[in-house]
């Protein structure tokens, strides 16, 4: 393992719960979120009682839409019989890394030492209306012309094979298939995953189409589901527990809400930045990153993680994954080898197959590092040491962008 | 969509309207009132692309659409980059049917595409009708791109006196069925509509083209009509919504110092006003130079109806002005009487008719009576006349009213293209004009007599003037949509989804 100089933390997160993701109809959403939050608390080593937390941040999107209720903050304060200050906050897919960041700034202002954290969406009671509701994350002007969340991505990875693979490299083709290959497997020992299944190259591509070249099996899953996090001041940390996981980088960056305004079609900006900045933050490198979360929410976009995160160079991520995939001998995590950087990116099947309740994803990643990094994700567990992971959450086709880094051992 | 809303989204999308940075030149769609670069310094213009053409930069075939969207099953939806201003925008490509099997959308990238005003989607069947101009075709398909470029009237006119016709826009949707029903006299192959078109699309796209080919500044059109009998609303103009596409009279605050309705006589509803927009032009007080009226129809028919072999779709607009005047209106002559052939009652689906009634005491009643009665007003006998124009329900009735009259087949067969696109109904002899005046020469003359149920005929004789020859070239004729080799056949059920919703 590399070593890396003595890092400040912001905060740390020291205790985490979540629930299964899937088709969850018998449960409400906000009984989703009091259960993910009430496991989190309870996972606290030392103890933390209700009257220690002193303020909430809660993500979702489509909380109002999908169940016709609003004003989240009431409704936990009856699920968690407080009455302290809470928020809501609403970034579409990239609601939940947004309300992570908004608490690191509540305990880096000094006003807050302990907050919960949680993210949460209940998606399957909308089944027949949810493609409509996700393009509230679109410009108006996108909904109008018939696109939709899988035909915007689809256009970039058009685009992108045009680009980067000259249109007709099939190999390209199969990394974006691959890709789900992957996520797919590293589901497999994942309890709490929507799908545990192996997939197979060839069931990508005999998959139903959605929008062209972007198959059913391209896509991450409508899902239900919450995650919460105790999240607390560096101070604090070793009162609530022996192995804290502290939060060495928090940054966000924002871009035009429409794809057809932006810089460009093949890369996310947004992450670009925010990337840029955690890692000059931390004065780290994408080479000192072991286990990454990706926001795959369509295989292309894990590409483009690779690429606007500086992992690899523009126009080269299809190939990473491509000869990784190629050349992996083990039968575990399948790392992406770039020269001497190897990452493994979404431990615990991603958005792809752990699913992805838009809300509750950018809260579920922190959640699925905080666990690898403690050794204690059970069967998704990475077998390498590991001591640096970062979770890259991204709203809309990348209207923003949050990352976190985070590590167990300061030195 | 809330009114409101829908109001705010037409002043953008009817004409994709942006804002460029004088300064820089950046171009923000939708607009905005400051440049991201500039800041304060900023000096910004408004902008728009409806007379723009683009190229397809990427996008996708939608296979699992929304909601909204369900109603075109698959579709091709991308981005559109007009190369000029550097600027992307949204669009969805319209006119085009993607196959079942997965397509290669690559092979799109780097083709011309037209803007073209289109449907996006209804509120259910009692709610609000959208529509926006970030529909796009391919340049190479079946619409081709035109230049709206002014020309600079012509300060003193020979038929300064004589008001007319200035300029014409046809428009004949892309998509045909082939008549394989016995009985049908004449009628070979008809146009429908896209499903996403309607008769206010129509109107637009012809009203656009007869602009193009008037080559007149937009805002000197003071008046507009639209003549139809299948306006997608009951209440709620097409007109207004052709003059904010098209801009027609003096911008103020969004809105237009121009006006206009929306007529109904059955097949008549239009030409029974070239009289009223011939007569405006020429009064002292009308304040405009120019009014605009078109004909278009998606044209109703009840499934297994015998229109159902007849009925097309499409619409025809004209510019009548006093300056550079391509055709004078020179005779005028209207008959009217109270003939029920022909109905539909209000929120009825489909109209009714009365058979072998809508013949003899009907149309050849009416037609043959007016256009008699042109002839003889102007001392003209059936040699005097070049092309006689005729409402034309079928193939059969304008031929024979023409016969009956002491004209040749020479004189009837240009203006018969009800062959290959059906009744346009309100389009109907609109259409047929400009199909004659697509090859009339200077000093030939014209006898239209329209048809509409109810009853009534307007004839009208024009003289065609020096002025058509300039004016050819930024025409596209009838015959040449009616020949376009990029014009698709589809099946009766297609047809009757797409024309009907069905």
């Amino acid at each position: 393992m590399k070593s890396i100089k003595k890092l400040k933390p912001l905060a740390a997160v020291v205790g985490a719960g979540r629930t299964k993701f899937g088709e969850l109809w018998y449960d409400n959403p906000e009984e989703l979120l009091a259960e993910a939050g009430i496991k989190a608390m309870g996972s606290v080593e030392h103890g933390l009682r209700r009257k220690d937390i002193q303020a909430c941040y809660f993500g979702s999107f489509l909380y109002q839409v999908t169940n016709k209720l609003g004003l989240v903050p009431g409704y936990m304060a009856r699920e968690l019989g407080m009455n302290i200050p809470m928020s809501n906050t609403e970034a579409a897919c990239g609601s939940g890394g947004s309300a992570l960041y908004n608490a690191c700034l509540g305990i880096r202002s000094g006003e807050y030492d302990v907050v919960l954290v949680g993210g949460f969406e209940k998606m399957t009671d909308r089944s027949g209306k949810i493609i409509d509701d996700l393009m509230l994350a679109g410009d108006p002007h996108e909904f109008d012309t018939g696109y939709t969340f899988a035909g915007l991505y689809a256009s970039m990875m058009v685009r992108y094979i045009h680009d980067y693979a000259h249109g007709s490299d099939s190999r390209c083709r199969e990394a974006l298939a691959l890709i789900a290959c992957k996520n797919h497997h590293h589901a497999m020992g994942n309890e709490y995953a929507q799908f545990r299944r192996e997939l197979t190259m060839d069931d990508v591509f005999k998959s139903p189409l959605v929008a062209d070249p972007i198959r059913v099996l391209h896509c991450s899953p409508i899902s239900d589901g919450a995650v919460a996090l105790v999240v607390v001041s560096p101070e604090m940390a070793k009162k609530y527990t022996d192995t804290p996981i502290y939060i060495v980088g928090s940054q966000q960056a924002t871009d035009d809400v429409s794809l057809c305004s932006r810089e460009s079609i093949t890369g996310i900006k947004a992450t670009r930045l925010a990337t840029e900045n955690v890692l000059k933050e931390t004065s780290m490198t994408m080479g000192d990153i072991h286990v990454a979360e990706a926001h795959d929410c369509f295989t292309i976009e894990e590409i483009l993680f690779l690429e606007d995160s500086g992992f690899c160079k523009r126009g080269e991520g299809w190939k990473i994954v491509y000869d990784s995939y190629e050349s992996f001998k083990g039968s575990k995590h399948i790392p992406y080898v770039n020269g001497d950087r190897e990452l493994i990116v979404n431990a615990g099947g991603g958005l792809k197959a752990d699913g992805h309740p838009v809300g509750a994803t950018g809260v579920r990643q922190v959640y699925e590092c905080f666990k690898q990094l403690r050794g204690e994700a059970g069967g998704s567990q990475v077998d390498n040491e590991l001591n640096v992971a970062l979770c890259h959450n991204i709203g809309g086709t990348g209207g923003i962008a949050t990352v976190h880094i985070l590590v167990r051992e300061l030195q | 969509m809330s009114e409101p809303i829908t109001r705010r989204k037409i002043l953008v999308d009817y004409r994709i309207r942006a804002a460029i940075c004088e300064n820089c030149g950046r171009v923000y769609f939708p607009p905005k009132s400051f440049c991201d670069v500039e800041g304060r310094e900023s000096k910004m213009r408004p902008t728009d692309y409806f007379y723009e053409k683009g190229t397809f930069l990427t996008g996708s075939v939608i296979r699992v659409p929304t909601n909204k969207f369900s109603y075109l099953k698959s579709y091709l939806s991308g981005i559109i980059h007009f190369q000029n201003d550097d600027l992307k925008v949204p669009s969805r490509i319209t006119d085009y049917v993607p196959p079942s099997e997965e397509i290669d959308v690559s092979e799109f990238i780097g083709r011309a595409v037209v803007p073209r005003f289109r449907k996006t989607y209804e509120n259910g069947a009692s709610g609000l009708i959208y529509y926006s101009s970030l529909n796009f075709s391919f340049e190479d398909d079946y619409y081709p791109f035109q230049e709206y470029k002014l020309i600079k009237p012509s300060s003193k006119s020979e038929n300064r006196d004589k008001p007319g016709i200035v300029g014409y826009g046809v428009y004949i949707p892309k998509f045909r069925i082939k008549n394989e029903a016995p009985g049908v006299p004449g009628v070979k192959e008809r146009s429908l509509p896209f499903a996403d078109e309607d008769t206010t699309t129509f109107a637009v796209e012809a009203g656009k083209r007869a602009l193009i080919h008037s080559a007149i500044d937009c805002q000197w059109v003071k008046k507009c009509f639209v003549g139809s009998e299948s306006a997608p609303y009951a209440v709620n103009p097409s007109m207004s919504t052709v003059s904010q596409v098209l801009e027609l009279g003096e911008k103020y605050e969004g809105g237009f110092f121009s006006g206009g309705i929306d007529s109904q006589f059955a097949c008549k509803a239009a030409t029974d006003l070239f009289i009223d927009a011939a007569a405006l032009v020429a009064y002292p007080t009308f304040g405009g130079e120019y009014v605009m009226v078109i004909g278009a129809d998606n044209s109703q028919a009840a499934r297994g109806d015998p229109l159902d072999y007849t009925v097309g779709a499409g619409g025809t607009a004209f510019i009548f002005g006093k300056r550079d005047v391509i055709a004078t209106l020179d005779c005028y002559v209207p008959y009217t009487s109270d003939t029920p052939d022909f109905y539909r009652r209000d929120g009825e689906e489909y109209p009714k008719h009365g058979g072998r009634f809508t013949g003899i005491p009907a149309y050849f009643k009416h037609v043959g009576t007016a256009m008699k009665a042109a002839l003889k007003m102007c001392n003209f006998t059936p040699k005097d006349i070049q092309y006689v124009v005729n409402h034309a329900p079928n193939a059969k009735f304008p031929y024979q009213v023409a016969v009956e009259a002491g004209f040749d087949r020479e004189q009837i067969e240009p203006g018969l293209v009800v062959r290959y696109i059906g009744n346009l109904y309100s389009g109907s002899c609109p259409t047929a004009l400009a199909a004659v005046l697509d090859i009339a020469e200077p000093g030939d003359k014209i006898l239209m007599t329209s048809y509409g149920s109810g009853a009534g005929s307007d004839a009208y004789i024009f003289t065609v003037t020096e002025a058509i020859e300039k004016k050819r070239e930024r025409s596209i004729t009838v015959k040449e949509q009616i020949d376009n080799t990029h014009r698709q056949y589809v099946d009766y059920s297609t047809y009757r989804r797409w024309k009907e919703g069905e």
